[in-house]
């Protein structure tokens, strides 16, 4: 399984994407932006260029014969997702804590980076990731259509918190108003995000286990 | 021992089946595995591979279950598909030092003479490579993995004759010591001629034939006469050419009373392959 990890991320996915965290998080300075956006570059740009990477060079029929189990693929190349993901959501952190300090007194139209934002974050890359990956395994090899219904459902998702957030002025108190100072509040919102990311992945990988089984190697 | 040991492996598709096609490699031998476009030659080999589900049979490697020990096997097994290429912008080191991690037996030192022997640099890329080099740097790393059987599918082909014969006397140093088994899928038979062993033909998903390789060819006979001898033979035939001279014709040996006055001679593989496969074009 580390083997593999380490096959995708020497061979497969181009250093350039573990660069663009650090350049799409920089959108985090833009003032009062839609930040949603920021972590949305991951599944726009760099899902569809990695996975058509690895189709292109044949990877699938490269991997099947390495001494490896099917399921070890598919947790080796979910890991790899996910590395990416923390890796864009970490850097885009870091970026929003710079926001928040740089802009004190600035009026959010849209969420502001505060924790419980972030934890929407994750709930938004796990929906993301429970799409994606179990359709795009069905032929381990096509991924615009999967690529397509899971930014999609990302989109969808991230739109709606937002319209709610404007909204609905209960919402919109939890995390831009007095909410966004109750630590305890932000921390419990951020991690209870992290656990449906956790879940949404989990089932993601069962799914696509079940169903890479299946597919034919040709 | 047997290398390989395939029993009644059927599968399936829509327009196309291999039905119970079985055959044995024993241990330290090369064998040939012929047929034309399409018959079913890496249907066969990727069933071997379990990268394709079969509907029924059971193939055994080393003596193993292949399905129980798929992991455990692939460890012996080096394979090579002709004509397809990986991460091909990628230099050799690159992907060797990706690869030799998945193998528990990998060798180094081995790699290394490999590499000199196969006139390889290590800092080229895949796709400045030639065919022939390609499927040179794919045995050096089966090689160097311990590789017990080798699975090549049409390693031959696209080659030129020079590097086709360099490579054909590789494969038989290789099993000069009797531990390495070579299967290879070819529709080049003159390569078979030179170095297999034993043949196994596969015509439209079924094993015609699968023997020692002079028992094969002498198990066949290729007539030539006029055509009033053609009509005295004519329903024992696989299939026969008329020409302006008269006709030639495939006959299975035990079919053919050698009383009669037709020249006969043993046909090579690639006769028997033509006449094969105008059977099934008469049939159509």
């Amino acid at each position: 399984m580390y083997n593999l990890v380490l096959k995708d991320l020497k061979l497969g996915v181009n250093p350039m994407f573990f660069v663009l965290p650090l350049i799409m998080g920089a959108l985090m300075l833009v003032p009062g932006w839609l930040y949603f956006l920021v972590p949305l570059y991951f599944c726009w740009i760099t899902i569809p260029n990695m996975f058509g990477q690895y189709r292109a060079q044949n990877d699938l029929l490269f991997t099947s014969m390495m001494p490896v189990t099917k399921k070890d693929m598919v947790k080796a190349r979910l890991s790899v997702i996910v590395i990416l993901e923390i890796l864009h959501l970490v850097i885009a952190m870091i970026y929003g804590l710079i926001t928040i300090r740089l802009y004190p007194h600035l009026t959010y139209y849209f969420f502001a980076p505060h924790m419980g934002f972030w934890g929407l974050c994750f709930v938004m890359l796990g929906i993301f990731n429970l799409f994606f990956i179990p359709m795009y395994y069905k032929t381990a090899y096509k991924f615009g259509g999967a690529a397509t219904a899971s930014i999609t459902a990302a989109m969808l998702f991230g739109g709606v918190a937002q319209w709610i957030g404007i909204q609905s002025s209960f919402v919109s108190n939890i995390f831009n108003g007095t909410g966004a100072h109750n630590t305890a509040l932000q921390i419990s919102i951020l991690t209870a995000g992290m656990v449906i990311f956790v879940a949404f992945t989990m089932i993601s990988y069962r799914l696509a286990v079940k169903r890479f089984l299946k597919v034919e190697i040709l | 021992m047997l290398a390989l040991d395939i029993q009644n492996l059927n599968k399936k598709y829509p327009n196309f089946q291999l039905k119970d096609v079985s055959f044995q490699l024993e241990k330290g031998y090369i064998m040939g595995f012929i047929g034309a476009n399409g018959a079913g030659k890496t249907t066969t080999i990727k069933s071997i591979l379990k990268m394709i589900h079969i509907d029924s049979g059971e193939v055994r490697i080393l003596g193993k279950n292949a399905a129980e020990h798929e992991i455990e096997l692939k460890q012996d097994i080096g394979c090579a598909f002709g004509g397809i290429d990986f991460y091909t912008r990628s230099k050799i080191r690159t992907l060797t030092d990706v690869i030799k991690k998945f193998y528990k037996n990998w060798d180094d030192e081995t790699y290394y003479n490999y590499l000199k022997r196969f006139k390889l640099d290590e800092n080229k890329k895949i796709a400045e490579l030639s065919t022939g080099m390609k499927v040179k740097y794919n045995l050096a790393l089966a090689l160097s993995h311990g590789a017990k059987l080798l699975i090549l599918d049409e390693p031959t082909s696209g080659l030129d004759p020079v590097a086709r014969d360099d490579l054909l006397d590789i494969f038989q140093e290789l099993v000069v010591d009797g531990e390495i088994s070579i299967l290879f899928s070819t529709h080049i038979t003159s390569d078979l001629e030179k170095c297999a062993d034993f043949i196994t033909y596969i015509e439209n998903g079924q094993i015609i034939a699968s023997s020692e390789k002079f028992e094969f060819m002498e198990s066949y006979r290729l007539l030539s006469g006029n055509e009033n001898q053609l009509n005295l033979v004519k329903e024992q035939l696989i299939s026969y050419k008329i020409n302006s001279f008269g006709f030639t014709g495939l006959i299975h040996s035990q079919d053919f009373d050698s009383s009669i006055d037709i020249k006969a001679i043993t046909p090579s593989l690639e006769e028997i392959m033509i006449y094969f496969a105008k059977k099934e074009d008469m049939y159509v």
